[in-house]
């Protein structure tokens, strides 16, 4: 079953066309890597993905249902990483998951699951505002698969992540769909079993699949 | 989902945010103080004319007071792009919002509990059960009408100069019933009708802010 299927998704902000007529499969398990220069619009087609930003035009399912009318219910299967990390600074790692664990209506035993798969345990006690830049990422991605999400949807998870950062979002995206946005090549051959390349908002050729590193 | 489980989390989310940060509510109390302060020497009163006098200068300090509190309550959010965050879970908006609001309520609380002792200590008027409770009364209809505002502007850059103009109009029935209330309470008065006024905006203003909340909180 596809787990995603967009189709002609088109995103304007005014006058400037963000998206210009996306289609995508991806099928259940899949990982797709969405690479573009800056400005391609990767951001914008993630957003959509998410439910996060309502496309201009353009359908789109997930999980064979239509994703704006069932957000709400959609979004218990769905992570979302996006650019910014979106923590509350003055509450620490663990109430931080605690919090979003009760807005997931998750079971608080995910969020020791989620410290231990993303390696905080050490700074569990520590307030997020006091986290680097790397383990800020890594409670963003905590926070991602704390609900344990089917779908993971991931803006440059990549960024600010140490040298174990591809193999901390190899586990994560374990048994799951994903579709991540990153400039880094090697990393979408590392962890994707398909690219789909944007340039100004389009889709360049038909979505590659790439040789799967084992 | 349990939506009052989620409201209440959202609400001790921000008051643990507020008490270990003290960024917000020591500074409106202080605000309000030196509010009350200001009036003291600026009006000329007597013991006659203070009860006249003091719920005027009790309204604008609470007013000014809550356009801070909560213009914050979103504006927080918003820069730290956690309102995303929280939007991007199953939770019901209007859940998150009643948080928010309620949070921010018992911030504005937590300062008239300054203000009200300092109102009596500067104008030497009563502050009775009925003025407390006009006060939280009329609270709880700004935050609603406050917070759904300052969730609106929150977004935009000139939300400072915004949310004022959008909410003040909309304060003004809280403010007349409100002062009132308190106005007739400080004679020695009773004050059904207008405590009576307040209790009826509080339940319109709940039911409009929590069916508009979706709108307002979602793309």
């Amino acid at each position: 079953m596809s787990a995603i299927v967009a189709g002609a998704i088109t995103q304007r902000y005014g006058s400037e066309l963000a998206l210009d007529s996306i289609d995508l499969v991806v099928d259940g398990g899949e990982h797709l890597a969405v690479l573009g220069d800056n400005g391609a619009g990767k951001t914008t087609l993630l957003r959509v993905l998410a439910t996060a930003t309502r496309p201009t035009s353009g359908t789109l399912e997930i999980f064979g249902v239509d994703a704006w009318s069932e957000r709400r219910r959609l979004r218990s299967r769905i992570g979302f990483v996006s650019h910014a990390p979106g923590h509350y600074p003055a509450l620490t790692v663990t109430e931080n998951l605690e919090f979003f664990c009760t807005l997931h209506g998750a079971d608080r035993k995910r969020i020791a699951i989620a410290i231990g798969l993303t390696g905080l345990a050490d700074v569990a006690a520590r307030p997020a505002g006091k986290l680097s830049r790397g383990m800020q990422q890594r409670l963003a991605l905590a926070r991602a698969v704390l609900h344990d999400p089917k779908l993971l949807i991931l803006d440059e998870p990549d960024a600010s992540l140490d040298a174990e950062g591809p193999e901390l979002l190899k586990q994560l995206m374990l048994g799951r769909t994903a579709v991540i946005a990153t400039h880094d090549q090697a990393l979408a051959n590392r962890l994707c079993q398909r690219t789909l390349v944007l340039r100004r908002g389009r889709a360049v050729g038909v979505p590659t699949r790439l040789r799967v590193v084992h | 989902m349990n939506s009052i489980a989620v409201a209440w989390a959202v609400a001790r989310k921000d008051l643990t945010a507020e008490w270990r940060t003290r960024e917000l509510v020591p500074a409106l109390a202080q605000f309000i103080v030196l509010a009350l302060v200001i009036a003291n020497f600026g009006f000329q009163f007597d013991s006659q004319s203070a009860p006249s006098i003091a719920p005027g200068v009790l309204w604008m300090a609470l007013v000014f007071a809550g356009l801070v509190a909560f213009g914050r309550a979103f504006a927080a959010e918003r820069e730290q792009a956690s309102l995303e965050a929280m939007l991007m879970t199953p939770a019901a908006p209007a859940a998150i919002f009643a948080g928010k609001a309620t949070a921010a309520a018992l911030m504005l609380i937590v300062c008239e509990a300054v203000m009200l002792p300092s109102l009596a200590l500067f104008f030497a008027v009563n502050i009775s059960f009925g003025v407390v409770a006009a006060v939280l009364l009329a609270t709880v209809g700004m935050a609603l009408l406050g917070c759904l505002f300052a969730a609106m502007v929150a977004r935009i850059r000139a939300r400072e100069l915004l949310l004022p103009l959008l909410t003040l109009p909309l304060w003004i029935p809280l403010v007349v019933a409100g002062g009132t209330a308190v106005q007739v309470e400080m004679g020695g008065g009773s004050n059904d009708q207008a405590m009576a006024l307040l209790v009826d905006f509080d339940i319109l203003f709940l039911v409009l802010t929590s069916l508009a909340a979706r709108f307002v909180l979602e793309d």
